[in-house]
C-alpha cells in the first residue's frame, strides 16, 4: 500500500496552500501560496529543503502550472504577466529564464516536461479550441 | 489504448506515465467518489491510492521511476499537497528499460 511521507508532508503542510505538484527524480515542483501570493516552490526531496529559484517568480506573475525535470535544471512554466499567459523555461544553472512562444498563437495551460528536460507538451487553447502541443527544448 | 482497469471508471483526468509507460496513474470515477489509481500495464496488477474520505484528489503526478505519487487534494475547500512513497509496492521503471506497448496484461491482479 502507497505510504504517506509524513516528515515532507508535514514541511508542505507548513509551507502554505499548495497545488499543481510535479515530481521528477528527487525534486517536486509545485505552486505554493501564503498571503494571498503564488510562487512557484521546488523542493529536494532527499534534503527536505525548499531551493531557491532567482529570477523565476515575480510578484506580478501569476503561476498556473510548473514542471521540472529529473535533473532540478530546468523548470518549465506557465503564468499570467500583464494580462497575457506566456510559457517559459526556466535554467536553474543560469538562472535564465527563455520565452517559449506558443506558434500559431494561443493561450497555455498545462505543461509537463520530459523527465530528461528535451521536451514538454503544453495544453494550448486556440479558437475555444485545446491542443497539446510538444515542443523540442534545444 | 485501452486500459484494463480504467474503462469503467469515467471520465479520467491528471493522467501521469513512468519511464518506459509500465504506470499510469491517473484520477477516475468511481460512483461519487473521484479515485487516485496506478495501473502496472506488466503485470495487469492495479493499486488504489488511500486517500481520507474527506479528502477529494485533484491533480497527482508520478515520479518518472514510479518511486512517489504527489496528489494534490482539497480538505474543506483548501487545497493540499501529499506525497507518499511507492517504493515497498511498486518495481522501479527506471530510464533505459523496455518501453511497454499495447493496453497492458489481461490478467487480474
Amino acid at each position: 500500500m502507497p505510504q504517506p511521507i509524513a516528515p515532507l508532508n508535514s514541511r508542505l503542510e507548513a509551507i502554505g496552500v499548495n497545488r499543481d505538484p510535479a515530481l521528477s527524480g528527487r525534486w517536486l515542483a509545485l505552486i505554493s501560496g501564503r498571503g494571498g501570493r503564488e510562487q512557484v516552490l521546488l523542493l529536494d526531496l532527499e534534503r527536505h529543503q525548499p531551493i531557491d529559484l532567482p529570477g523565476l517568480n515575480r510578484a506580478d506573475a501569476q503561476p498556473v502550472s510548473v514542471s521540472v525535470d529529473a535533473a532540478g535544471e530546468r523548470i518549465a512554466l506557465v503564468r499570467q504577466l500583464e494580462g497575457r499567459t506566456e510559457l517559459v523555461l526556466y535554467r536553474r544553472s543560469a538562472q535564465s529564464l527563455q520565452p517559449i512562444p506558443m506558434l500559431p498563437s494561443g493561450v497555455a495551460r498545462q505543461v509537463q516536461l520530459q523527465a530528461d528536460g528535451r521536451q514538454l507538451a503544453v495544453e494550448v487553447s486556440r479558437g475555444g479550441i485545446w491542443q497539446v502541443d510538444l515542443v523540442q527544448i534545444p | 489504448m485501452p486500459l484494463r482497469h480504467f474503462q469503467n471508471r469515467q471520465p479520467h483526468s491528471s493522467p501521469s506515465l513512468s519511464w518506459n509507460g509500465r504506470y499510469v496513474a491517473a484520477l477516475v470515477q468511481q460512483g461519487n467518489q473521484r479515485l487516485a489509481l496506478i495501473e502496472d500495464r506488466v503485470s495487469g496488477n492495479l493499486h488504489r491510492l488511500p486517500l481520507p474520505a474527506d479528502n477529494t484528489a485533484v491533480r497527482l503526478s508520478l515520479s518518472p521511476e514510479a518511486r512517489q505519487l504527489a496528489v494534490q487534494v482539497t480538505q474543506a475547500g483548501q487545497w493540499r499537497v501529499q506525497l507518499f512513497d511507492l517504493r515497498s509496492l511498486l518495481e522501479p521503471d527506471l530510464p533505459g528499460g523496455t518501453a511497454v506497448q499495447g493496453g497492458g496484461a489481461q490478467t487480474s491482479p
